[in-house]
């Protein structure tokens, strides 16, 4: 049985558009902080846990090396991890096992995120998440993945887009109250949030977290450490993480099973048997505001499809049965992507011990569960916390405390000193392999070609030569109907860039008819006000001498017409 | 499930590129380091009593205790060749025209060293470990608030 494991101290930096400080100034910032919370100096520590986003973001690549002397790491154990967005609450996890394996007693945990290097957009650095042959050529945001995923379950459970607006509202108020915050604001309103522009429906600008730049840091120790330490540690009770298929176009985007499987394993650890009840506060991961909907019914806190309307009724307010992201969340305290996930343990913490100040949730909270999210939307990342029973101490200090992070006007960070602007030369060929490969060869063809199991039963589509279930090889290659069903879809109104796009794109996740998958394709000859899920459509293809063996050889899916086979383009 | 390709001409690919570029602003230290070598020719560095070491360029903290340091102690412009190599490639392994030598100076007053080009060693004595150098820095017209304000070490004889 492994020992038990506290979190002792915590630090962050305010989180802002543009950091004066860099990466490992910041993590620095945030590292020193969490020492000092709890009077500790650099030599106490015994390991460093590190997480930070995509090197793209700041062209450094080994970018764990880079921020390591920020970290504490000079001299010390030393590794960063990385799990897209679920990477901040995965560090918290990472420390917990390098304390419970007896390797380390003290350990640093860093989450540093700077994205405001990154040109144009940070979003460039994200489009090769999305497959190189049946998607990219596209032209995939990542805006479209959160759209298409927020459409579906809209449409599920018959949502009201005010009640999803709630969560906006509630997180920028809950940030108004956080000293570390980029984007609190007391007075906004679901009118507000309605009322912002539009970037790929159902999403809007106020749906979404801004881009941000900051770090955040942890003590973690272990029992004998932590009661040396301080009288109020807080224990890590439960982790849990998990992952869903790489075929995200083949996925349940309305119940994040994955998060669930997290959560269980979590819970199971923690000795929780009713969440409902024994959960008192939680930090859901809100990069927009249905995500966290979606994640606190993936933690088992409301039956599927019920937490908007816990939002609407104040369930999720810091007063309400279920206070939610009292911090304000990435949605109002920011999202610098790593940080933004440690900045909720952390929140937990200072929660749990009395110290949020005005973000402090009434009662006596005795155990509140943290959850981040990410990958190619694919990884739940879960940590269960709680305090030793008993009355709550009184603290004596409002956390967190000193917040440096100097934010630079745009007009500071392009005259900046000393800056450099350039590009990693990233140029790739990217083979398309035995299975995209064949059924591009279908494509190029006019034919839709799946591969199928016949162990689980199932016709893959895309194809792979070996099925991510069984682990087995797949038996035979499957010619497939050009027609489909329209999963979900969105109307996209921006690149990834942002730049505008007009008229706007309507991409969708099509189920194809005769196999288990589906996948990614644009809408074509409907109206943007005709576009529904379950519409049944047929592809049209390019002319066949223009076919390239390409994904775009469909040009795209049309309302399926009653009197015809799929159509074909005319000669353009 | 392997399979042999024949005609590798005839695979299906796709040629992409990641197109990001990144603006590193050089944070609370780096702006004051580049502005003192900027505009008063001087190089500075970061002492951290407690450590009895001097970080070169000037940091914001001690790596080693985490001590929040100053931006000013100036060091150099002489010091000591610490290593070097000549490079005869390019980061595409093509012939450079002329051979390049790059160096690790340790500046007089810094404990740390600093990495850059060694100014026209061809025409004297081979180079050697230990010599002493000294910091090029461009005219000041020329520059521009970067690392090559510094044109390079030369030896001093």
């Amino acid at each position: 049985m492994a020992g038990r494991v506290a979190v002792v101290g915590a630090g962050m930096t305010r989180f802002v558009r543009r950091a004066q400080e860099t990466g490992k100034e910041l993590a620095w910032e945030a590292s020193r902080e969490a020492l000092a919370s709890c009077e500790l100096t650099l030599d106490r520590v015994d390991a460093v846990c590190l997480t930070s986003g995509p090197d793209a973001f700041d062209g450094v690549h080994m970018k764990g090396e880079y921020l390591s002397d920020g970290a504490g790491a000079f001299g010390k154990p030393f590794i960063r991890t990385y799990v897209g967005g679920g990477s901040g609450v995965f560090t918290a996890i990472q420390a917990y096992y390098t304390v419970a394996s007896g390797m380390a007693d003290v350990v640093l945990a860093v989450a540093e995120e700077k994205m405001s290097s990154t040109q144009p957009h940070p979003q460039g650095a994200f489009l090769t998440i999305f497959d190189n042959l049946l998607e990219r050529p596209l032209g995939p945001n990542l805006l479209w993945i959160f759209a298409l995923e927020m459409n579906r379950y809209m449409h599920a459970y018959g949502l009201d887009k005010r009640d999803i607006a709630t969560v906006a509202v509630k997180n920028k108020r809950n940030a108004a109250d956080h000293p570390a915050a980029l984007l609190g604001q007391a007075d906004i309103t679901v009118e507000d949030v309605l009322a912002s522009e539009t970037l790929a429906w159902p999403v809007q600008r106020l749906d979404v977290s801004p881009i941000s730049d900051g770090a955040v840091a942890l003590v973690v120790a272990s029992e004998d450490a932590a009661r040396a330490i301080t009288d109020r540690p807080v224990w890590i009770q439960g982790v849990g993480w998990n992952l869903d298929t790489a075929y995200w176009t083949n996925r349940d985007l309305v119940f994040p099973e994955y998060v669930a499987n997290a959560a269980r394993s979590a819970y199971a650890m923690a000795g929780v048997t009713e969440p409902r009840k024994q959960i008192h506060v939680a930090e859901p991961y809100d990069p927009f505001d249905y995500k966290e909907l979606h994640h606190l019914e993936g933690l088992l806190l409301f039956d599927k499809g019920k937490a908007p309307e816990a939002a609407r009724d104040g369930v999720l307010n810091r007063d309400g049965d279920l206070p939610s992201c009292p911090s304000g969340g990435l949605l109002g305290v920011g999202n610098p992507i790593a940080a933004a996930g440690l900045m909720k343990v952390a929140e937990l913490f200072w929660q749990l011990r009395g110290e949020a100040g005005a973000r402090q949730v009434p009662g006596t909270p005795e155990r509140g569960v943290a959850q981040a999210w990410g990958d190619l939307m694919q990884v739940g990342t879960v940590v269960v916390m709680g305090r030793d029973g008993g009355p709550p101490v009184t603290a004596s200090r409002i956390s967190p405390t000193a917040v440096p992070g100097r934010a630079l006007s745009d007009e500071e960070f392009r005259g900046a000193v000393g800056a450099v602007e350039d590009a990693v030369g990233a140029e790739y060929a990217w083979d398309a392999g035995v299975a995209v490969g064949r059924f591009l060869d279908g494509l190029e063809a006019g034919m839709i070609f799946g591969r199928q199991c016949r162990r689980c039963e199932r016709v893959l589509v895309p194809p792979r030569m070996f099925c991510e279930r069984c682990f087995r090889p797949t038996d035979a290659w499957v010619q497939v109907e050009t027609t489909g069903v329209v999963q979900t879809f969105s109307i996209c109104h921006v690149r990834w860039d942002m730049e505008p796009l007009d008229p706007p794109e309507i991409p969708a996740v099509i189920s194809i008819d005769g196999s288990d998958g589906g996948f990614l394709h644009k809408l074509g000859e409907v109206a943007v006000d005709e576009v529904a899920i379950g519409m049944a459509v047929e592809a049209v293809w390019k002319p066949e001498a223009e076919r390239t063996g390409s994904i775009l050889d469909i040009a795209y899916f049309r309302p399926r017409r009653a009197d015809a086979s799929a159509g074909e383009e005319g000669p353009s | 499930m392997i399979e042999k390709i024949a005609r590798p001409d005839e695979i299906r690919r796709i040629d992409g590129d990641l197109p990001v570029r990144h603006r590193y602003t050089p944070g609370v230290a780096g702006e004051i380091f580049f502005t003192a070598l900027r505009d008063r020719s001087v190089v500075l560095g970061s002492r951290c009593e407690a450590c009895r070491y001097t970080y070169v360029p000037a940091r914001l903290f001690c790596e080693r205790c985490f001590a929040e340091l100053a931006p000013d102690v100036e060091v150099g412009p002489g010091g000591e060749l610490v290593s070097f190599t000549i490079a005869f490639v390019d980061v595409d392994g093509e012939p450079l025209e002329e051979p390049q030598t790059f160096g690790l100076m340790r500046l007089d007053g810094a404990d740390a060293v600093l990495l850059h080009r060694v100014l026209d060693p061809a025409d004297e004595e081979p180079l050697e470990v230990g010599e002493r150098v000294e910091v090029v820095l461009r005219p000041k017209s020329e520059r521009t608030g970067s690392i090559l304000d510094i044109e390079g070490f030369r030896v001093v004889e």
